[in-house]
């Protein structure tokens, strides 16, 4: 055991070096920063625009439009006369949103119950999604006047009816059931802020995967290419030791890691899912009633699987590792295995596996690194076989690949094995991979 | 005189490659044994099964009693092993090195801190041992190594090519360390396909080509034998026969 933490301790020290720390350093705070920058942009996007209107009509209706514009959250110049494109070049350098012209002879046509035209001009100063807002916030004007015009349409054919029982006689009272519990909530909003829960776990989780097996496969690697492993494979350090020491030392470096990215994620991602809007409290209590909320169970069955799916990665990342004969072999060896994390992130992001075909299903199955993406839905969704039974698949593959690991540490195998990219027969005989286990597992004389 | 080492009918096989075809030898307690032979010959594969890297494909490699195979763990205990061109953690001081080393031997500090001592004089590197290996020329850091393979007082020493790819000061540097620590005990198995460095370092000296063992005998017993000037010419003659 003092061994193990020799060579931990070794391992840890070479791999929490400058060149490690820096880059993890930097995308925490660049994200950070990042949903700053994102959060002030979007608090001065909520702050009332200011947009022009162009009253060529200057009767009560089109003031009456004015007047409604200024109720959704827009800060409202009104002008009665000029040249459009005059005006526009003066809101545009008064740094302006937006120019809405309503013509002459608008009520007159209202009246008659002619459709009418106004224009609208966006100022679009930049072209990214915030750069929108003010146009979003205009169609939503446009929508409101729409609206006041369509009411007093009502009023007028038919006085005493209320306008608001001939836009919406129907409305819903919306529940939504997760796992026999019913809750009145609005679904949209509910799969949001789950989604907003969960979103960071398979990100991160991608991240601690990817990033702990290329520090043990380059560790490996690093051992052969500097001839160090074979001084090490000499003392009295035992196989098992040597094999965990390093696993554990890219289990912490990565989990610090992904501590790090957490933090600054948590900043980035809370700033683009805030912007789409805040939950009501209805949603909230609905949340809680669903059960839709990590509670102590939950957090110990997601951990166990994330813990589940970074052994796995470690294990076959030895394996890779083993076959590596220097360090810039490693990223092609480990290209495989960040496929493998990758896949089920990708498909079950836009996949949902309960309506999708058994094949692909039992093939999402089959990956190890698919299990921590689905606990958590699957513990929101209180099934928690799924959840358990993904943990009993991923410790018996772990079980399986740490087997072979040890195995090639404490034959001749890590010394001598190398990945064969010569051609080979069609034979499964044949297969490098196959050979490989063949003869780990073949007694010697 | 108890027996060091002993190899009886040692096969090792990679894949179809038969590397050696049942080597036989033995070393003393206190000898400095030698492998001589070409590059290819079979000289580090048997270092290293000697060394429990490597596993044979036949035949028993005893370490004072132990077997290689069956008793890994116990013959690490008391052997140490300098592979030919072996790096050291870059990215440590010599210092540093050293001192984890010692800490995978020893398990009491004290032991560690005469291990760290005793590695300390025979570098001869002084204060360098406080800057990062990184820094170090290719002979520092072979005595460095040297020093690392001998500071636990193994009760054999395997070593690989001492010298090869250094220049002649540092070269003799080594091969003095080598003479000074096996003169407390030690044997040592070591390889070259440098004869005069064999002649003047072994007591004595197997001819292996081609994974066989062709003669072993003293350095002076081999060229009385086949009446050779140096060990080169006895290599030749004996292989050629």
């Amino acid at each position: 055991m003092r061994r193990f933490w020799v060579i931990l301790k070794k391992e840890l020290k070479e791999m929490l070096t400058w060149v490690t720390l820096i880059p993890i350093i930097l995308i925490t705070v660049v994200y950070g920063l990042l949903g700053r920058v994102i959060n002030s942009e979007q608090k001065k996007q909520s702050a009332p625009q200011p947009v022009a209107v162009v009253d060529y009509d200057k009767t009560a209706t089109s003031k009456a439009l004015t007047g409604i514009l200024s109720g959704v959250n827009l800060k409202v110049t009104t002008y009665t006369d000029g040249e459009v494109d005059e005006i526009v070049r003066k809101v545009v350098a008064e740094k302006g949103s937006a120019v809405l012209v309503i013509p002459q002879g608008f009520e007159a046509g209202i009246g008659a119950q002619k459709p009418q035209k106004v224009q609208t001009y966006t100022i679009m100063r930049s072209f990214s999604l915030l750069g929108m807002t003010s146009s979003i916030k205009l169609d939503a004007a446009l929508n409101a006047m729409n609206q006041y015009v369509g009411d007093q349409y009502i009023k007028a054919g038919a006085p005493g009816l209320d306008p608001a029982i001939v836009r919406n006689a129907i409305t819903a009272q919306s529940f939504v059931t997760v796992g026999g519990r019913s809750a009145e909530g609005n679904p949209q909003e509910i799969v949001g802020v789950v989604m907003q829960q969960t979103m960071i776990i398979p990100i991160v989780l991608t991240l601690v995967i990817i990033m702990a097996a290329q520090m043990i496969a380059a560790s490996i690697a690093g051992e052969k290419e500097n001839k160090t492993l074979e001084t090490l494979l000499s003392t009295p350090v035992g196989r098992g030791s040597l094999v965990t020491a390093k696993m554990m030392a890219s289990g912490i470096v990565a989990l610090i890691s992904a501590a790090a990215y957490m933090v600054g994620m948590k900043s980035y991602m809370g700033s683009l899912l805030g912007g789409s809007g805040g939950t009501s409290s209805a949603s909230g209590q609905a949340i809680q009633q669903l059960g839709l909320v990590l509670d102590l169970r939950g957090y110990l069955l997601l951990g166990l699987s994330v813990f589940a799916g970074i052994m796995v990665a470690l294990a076959i990342a030895v394996i890779l590792g083993a076959f590596a004969e220097n360090l810039s072999s490693v990223q092609v060896l480990i290209t495989p295995l960040m496929m493998m994390v990758l896949l089920p992130y990708l498909i079950t992001m836009f996949v949902d596996l309960n309506s999708t075909s058994p094949i692909l299903k039992w093939f999402i199955y089959a990956i190890p690194f698919a299990h921590p993406f689905l606990a958590a839905q699957y513990i929101f969704a209180r099934n928690f076989t799924a959840v358990i039974g993904g943990i009993v698949y991923q410790g018996a593959l772990f079980f399986v690949f740490a087997t072979i690991a040890a195995r090639i540490f404490s034959t001749d195998r890590i010394l001598t094995m190398k990945l064969n990219t010569a051609r080979v027969g069609s034979s499964p005989g044949n297969w490098p991979i196959l050979r490989l286990i063949g003869s780990l597992f073949k007694r010697h004389k | 005189m108890e027996q060091a080492l002993v190899v009886e009918n040692l096969k090792k096989s990679y894949g179809k490659f038969e590397a050696l075809h049942g080597v036989s030898f033995e070393v003393a307690s206190g000898e400095i044994f030698a492998l001589i032979g070409p590059n290819g010959a079979g000289k580090t594969t048997i270092l290293r099964i000697v060394s429990t890297i490597l596993q044979p494909t036949s035949g028993n490699v005893v370490v004072y009693g132990m077997d290689v195979q069956k008793e890994a763990p116990r013959v690490r205990e008391i052997i140490s092993y300098l592979p030919e061109e072996a790096g050291a953690y870059k990215h440590l001081t010599g210092l540093g090195y050293l001192r984890f080393m010692a800490e995978l031997f020893a398990a009491d500090t004290a032991t560690q801190q005469e291990y760290v001592r005793r590695a300390s004089d025979i570098t001869g590197l002084g204060d360098r041992l406080r800057d990062k290996i990184g820094t170090y020329s290719k002979g520092m850091t072979r005595k460095l190594l040297l020093s690392r393979a001998v500071m636990t007082h193994p009760k054999l020493a395997v070593i690989d090519e001492p010298t090869s790819g250094l220049d002649v000061v540092a070269a003799i540097d080594i091969r003095q360390s080598i003479r000074r620590t096996t003169s407390e005990g030690m044997a040592v198995l070591l390889s070259s396909h440098n004869m005069l460095e064999i002649e003047y370092l072994s007591d004595r000296v197997a001819i292996i080509d081609n994974g066989t063992i062709h003669d072993v005998g003293t350095p002076q017993g081999l060229k009385a034998k086949y009446g050779k000037a140096n060990l080169e010419e006895v290599f030749v003659e004996v292989v050629r026969q």
